[in-house]
């Protein structure tokens, strides 16, 4: 008796163990988080008895926030939020920064706090923001409410589609009192994407692989519903992996059976070895992809068209120059 | 009752050999893409006609000049290749160590060396660790390197903490190596935030983009190691059935089992380091051919070269055409199949030992 | 056949082995025993290098150290008292592994004076008819019987039993003390074995070591070793008295 209750403790801490370690296994992975789809609507009141003019927006969650006055003091975990402050001319006002946060070249002088997973409420308090900017792909609830309490305002950006980056843009705008450099910033994205929309002599005919991570650590396509597709059709151009929604690991059989025309790799180049699209245009059975053939392929490897910031429309531009030849 | 025999005979290679050969074309013929059967075999026999050309007419080789023939001769044919030898290599590696540790449960994916091997990889990809004329020896000889090391780790803690190296403890070591070592892989990361895909990429098993270079490497790997452990089944079996009494009928014991620890960590370290880790073939293919062949490590171990191969075969056939166009990571299968059969003999060798 | 000279054995500070010398010629029976944790079974270990030892061990006149482990197999085979078996090998595979030290060659096969052994030594414990049963489902006696074959295969010049019968049944204790008795009778054997069943030692024994914290309290002929003069400091009590007190038990006229 005793030793069954000793052989049943033991497999009960086998079990846990093995557990907790499956769950560390887990833990690597994040997965993308489907479209939310909330429209956002933003809004200023002026207050009548001052200078001052306090500034209400509601995030891309649904949540309204309301500051006293523009924010002056801002947290950005999320490396599209970054961007779209410094384009708005509101990169003075950033006192911390996500990890992943690597654009424009300034950025880097801003201190650096733990995002994703690893997100530090205390690192982030130390700052004393008045806002924190971040996405809904890797922050917790529990995190927003207890930073809220806190005195921190969170903010919430969840652009799923490029109509979805013009809300960010404007809502940041309006928090940071820079509703005219955002309109402007809309404008020109708009400006870029119809021109590029007008010129494209694409039929759908040719199509595009848009590939998310090479060869060696396991192809990942970017399907339906994101920027690159939502792009490609702004082309004129058929996203080869269009079947699949989101990024998407497929088979290599699959890209040489599709043989696109083109070739988009976001792959960042390592510092040694060959060239992302050298390094595709070696692979061995690859010859006879139409876009090896005519080495077509593109590397554009600093996430211009993977995150919803102002920098997709150059992203655009420079596959649209790509694709078609400049002007 | 017939006597059994002690070796593995001619009828049970060609048994064996005949039902590798039927999952090896099987593999070949279906794939992500699908190619009609006979596109498949005329492309096969063009190739072979084009080989024959060029070595006995020295002719020039011609590169296949169709998609089909790509993905079927560039990307289908040397997958399987590489698939099967690694499913050979880790079922044998598994074998070794559960005959050496007298532990059913023993296997690079339980006992944290495949852990450890991946750590060694993902180091030499972190610190830029690399021999300038061998282009990833480096990523080998430190998945090599670290596989012996966490054997010696393990065994020694073990060793320590329960000198009959029972089943549990050794097991219950394992899991917690394997623990301590995903978070020294943490850490790794934190120095190499921009190789994080590189990365994860070893903690997840995939055959997916390996060429005939792999499989050369593969199959010298298992010559080498493999044969090693092929020529010690004898002392497996003395192993198998108690060290002390392996030391008592005559085996050099600590010669030996250094011998076994050196192989089972170069089959192991050159499967990870080429196809990331890949969890649990090496536990469940030698436990399911045991039930055939009897304990005896002169029969079970050809059979574990001809049953990994196939298992891991079929495993990377699901990977491949389950979710197709998409492709699973031939980890999770295994993982999957394995996960379930660690259950099963836990539970078995639990009651066996309370009747 | 075996002379033991000055061995000691320490497990870091603890001394184990303590200066013992001691002799066994051929047709002997050593009967070593002594209270627990006397050093009985370090001494096997020690005599199968099994453990790092101080003083000399020689073998037919050669120093054990200088011998590989499949010789000194072929001259030297041991039973020990208990065994897990974890897989289910055939009464037959397990007397095999005795053959081991015969063909140690990465190619060789077991050649027929291997098969001839092994048959003798399964028909000699009386297993022939159970070699093709898995282990697994063998009782208690039945299998130390098939590691009495396995070391009977073994076909070695000096037999080391430690405890061979701790756990067993009295029928297979018998059974098996007597096995040995007539494996003893060939020309060139001896048995050394660890006891502590003091009337086993008495009555199969022709020479004792009586061990007390390491070190031999006495050692010779049995009959002049387990007497009372010896074995009460050692044990702590008279002993001699309690096991005539223990056999009175089965004097009385209603058994």
């Amino acid at each position: 008796m005793k030793q069954s209750v000793k052989r049943t403790r033991t497999l009960a801490a086998i079990l846990t163990a093995a557990m907790l370690w499956a769950l560390c296994a887990c833990g690597g992975d994040a997965g993308q988080n489907p479209a939310e789809g909330a429209p956002s609507s933003v809004s200023e009141q002026e207050n009548g008895a001052g200078q001052t003019s306090s500034v209400t927006v509601t995030d891309m969650m649904g949540r309204e926030v309301t500051l006293e006055e523009p924010a002056t003091r801002v947290v950005a975990l999320t490396a599209s939020d970054c961007e779209i402050l410094y384009a708005i001319g509101a990169g003075d006002t950033l006192v911390g920064r996500g990890t992943y946060c690597d654009y424009p070249a300034q950025v880097s002088e801003v201190p650096v706090v733990d995002s994703g997973s690893e997100t530090n409420l205390e690192q982030i308090l130390a700052l004393e923001p008045q806002v924190l900017l971040m996405s809904t792909m890797s922050q917790t609830e529990e995190q927003a409410k207890q930073l809220e309490e806190a005195g921190v305002h969170v903010v919430i950006s969840d652009a799923q589609d490029i109509e979805g980056v013009y809300t960010a843009i404007e809502m940041i705008g309006t928090l940071m009192g820079k509703q005219e450099e955002a309109a402007g910033v809309i404008q020109s994205m708009k400006d870029t994407f119809s021109q590029i929309q007008e010129k494209s002599s694409g039929d759908g005919s040719q199509t595009i692989y848009f590939e998310v991570s090479p060869l060696e650590w396991g192809l990942w396509a970017a399907g339906n519903n994101t920027f690159m597709n939502e792009i490609a059709e702004m082309m004129g151009l058929k996203n080869c992996f269009g079947d699949l929604d989101g990024w998407a690991s497929v088979s290599e059989e699959q890209v040489l059976e599709r043989n696109p025309d083109y070739i988009l790799t976001i792959t960042t180049y390592s510092g040694e070895g060959p060239l992302p699209e050298e390094e595709i245009m070696a692979r061995p059975g690859w010859e006879n992809v139409t876009a090896v053939k005519n080495g077509a392929i593109l590397n554009l490897q600093n996430n211009e068209l993977s995150r919803p910031a102002p920098r997709l429309a150059e992203g655009a531009k420079m596959l649209y120059d790509f694709v078609y030849g400049e002007e | 009752m017939k006597s059994p025999k002690q070796r593995f005979g001619v009828l049970e290679y060609l048994i064996f050999t005949a039902l590798i050969a039927v999952i090896f074309c099987l593999c070949v013929c279906v794939g992500s893409v699908n190619i009609p059967l006979g596109k498949t075999l005329s492309v096969f026999q063009n190739a072979l006609s084009s080989l024959v050309r060029q070595y006995l007419f020295h002719q020039p080789a011609l590169s296949p000049a169709e998609t089909v023939s790509s993905i079927l001769l560039t990307v289908r044919f040397p997958r399987v290749l590489c698939v099967a030898l690694t499913g050979a290599s880790l079922s044998l590696a598994g074998a070794a160590m559960q005959g050496l540790l007298k532990n059913p449960l023993a296997d690079g994916s339980t006992l944290g060396v495949s852990s450890g091997a991946a750590l060694g990889a993902v180091t030499a990809i972190a610190f830029g660790i690399a021999f300038p004329s061998l282009p990833f020896a480096g990523t080998m000889v430190m998945a090599v390197l670290f596989a012996f090391l966490s054997l010696l780790i393990i065994l020694g803690l073990a060793l320590k903490l329960d000198r009959t190296l029972s089943s549990h403890t050794v097991i219950l070591i394992g899991v917690i190596y394997s623990m301590f070592v995903s978070s020294l892989m943490s850490i790794v990361i934190t120095f190499a935030a921009d190789r994080v895909q590189q990365i994860t990429f070893w903690t997840m098993g995939s055959l997916q983009g390996k060429g005939y270079k792999d499989a050369l490497i593969l199959f010298a790997a298992l010559l080498l190691f493999g044969g090693m452990i092929l020529l010690h089944a004898r002392e497996l079996n003395a192993f198998a059935v108690g060290e002390e009494n392996a030391r008592h009928v005559g085996v050099n014991v600590r010669r030996v089992k250094l011998v076994l620890l050196i192989a089972v960590s170069g089959l192991i370290g050159v499967c990870v380091s080429i196809g990331g880790t890949i969890g649990f073939v090496g536990l469940i293919t030698p436990h399911l051919l045991r039930m055939l062949t009897g304990p005896d490590h002169r029969r079970l171990l050809p059979a574990c070269l001809f049953g990994g191969a196939g298992f891991l075969m079929l495993s990377d056939l699901a990977a491949r055409i389950l979710l197709r166009p998409r492709e699973l990571n031939i980890g999770i299968i295994t993982s999957l199949a394995g996960a379930v059969m660690f259950v099963l003999i836990f539970y078995r060798t639990r009651r066996g030992r309370s009747c | 056949m075996l002379k033991v000279t000055d061995l000691s054995v320490r497990y870091g500070q603890k001394q184990v082995l303590d200066h013992l010398s001691f002799s066994v010629e051929e047709g002997q029976w050593l009967m070593v025993t002594g209270p627990n944790g006397a050093g009985k079974s370090t001494l096997i270990n020690a005599v199968t290098r099994g453990v790092e030892y101080q003083g000399e061990i020689f073998l037919e006149g050669e120093d054990i150290r200088q011998k590989k482990p499949a010789e000194l197999a072929r001259c030297m085979a041991v039973l020990t008292q208990s065994h897990e078996i974890a897989y289910d090998f055939t009464v037959e595979e397990i007397v095999s592994l005795g053959r081991y030290a015969y063909s140690t060659g990465f190619l060789s096969r077991p050649g027929s004076q291997d098969q001839e052994a092994v048959r003798e030594a399964l028909a000699l414990t009386g297993l022939y008819d159970q070699r093709n049963r898995s282990v697994l489902t063998l009782s208690g006696g039945e299998l130390q019987r098939t590691f009495l074959a396995q070391v009977f295969a073994q076909n070695p010049k000096l037999l080391l039993l430690d405890e061979p019968t701790n756990h067993l049944d009295l029928i297979y204790q018998k059974q098996i003390f007597g096995l040995i008795t007539d494996w003893l009778k060939k020309p060139g054997r001896a048995v050394i074995s660890v006891i502590h069943d003091l009337s086993l030692a008495k009555a199969y024994g022709s020479l004792a070591l009586l061990l007390h914290h390491g070190a031999a309290a006495a050692y010779g002929k049995t009959q002049d070793v387990l007497t009372p003069s010896y074995l009460n400091p050692v044990y702590g009590m008279d002993v001699a008295r309690w096991m005539k007190e223990m056999l009175s038990q089965w004097e009385d006229k209603s058994v």
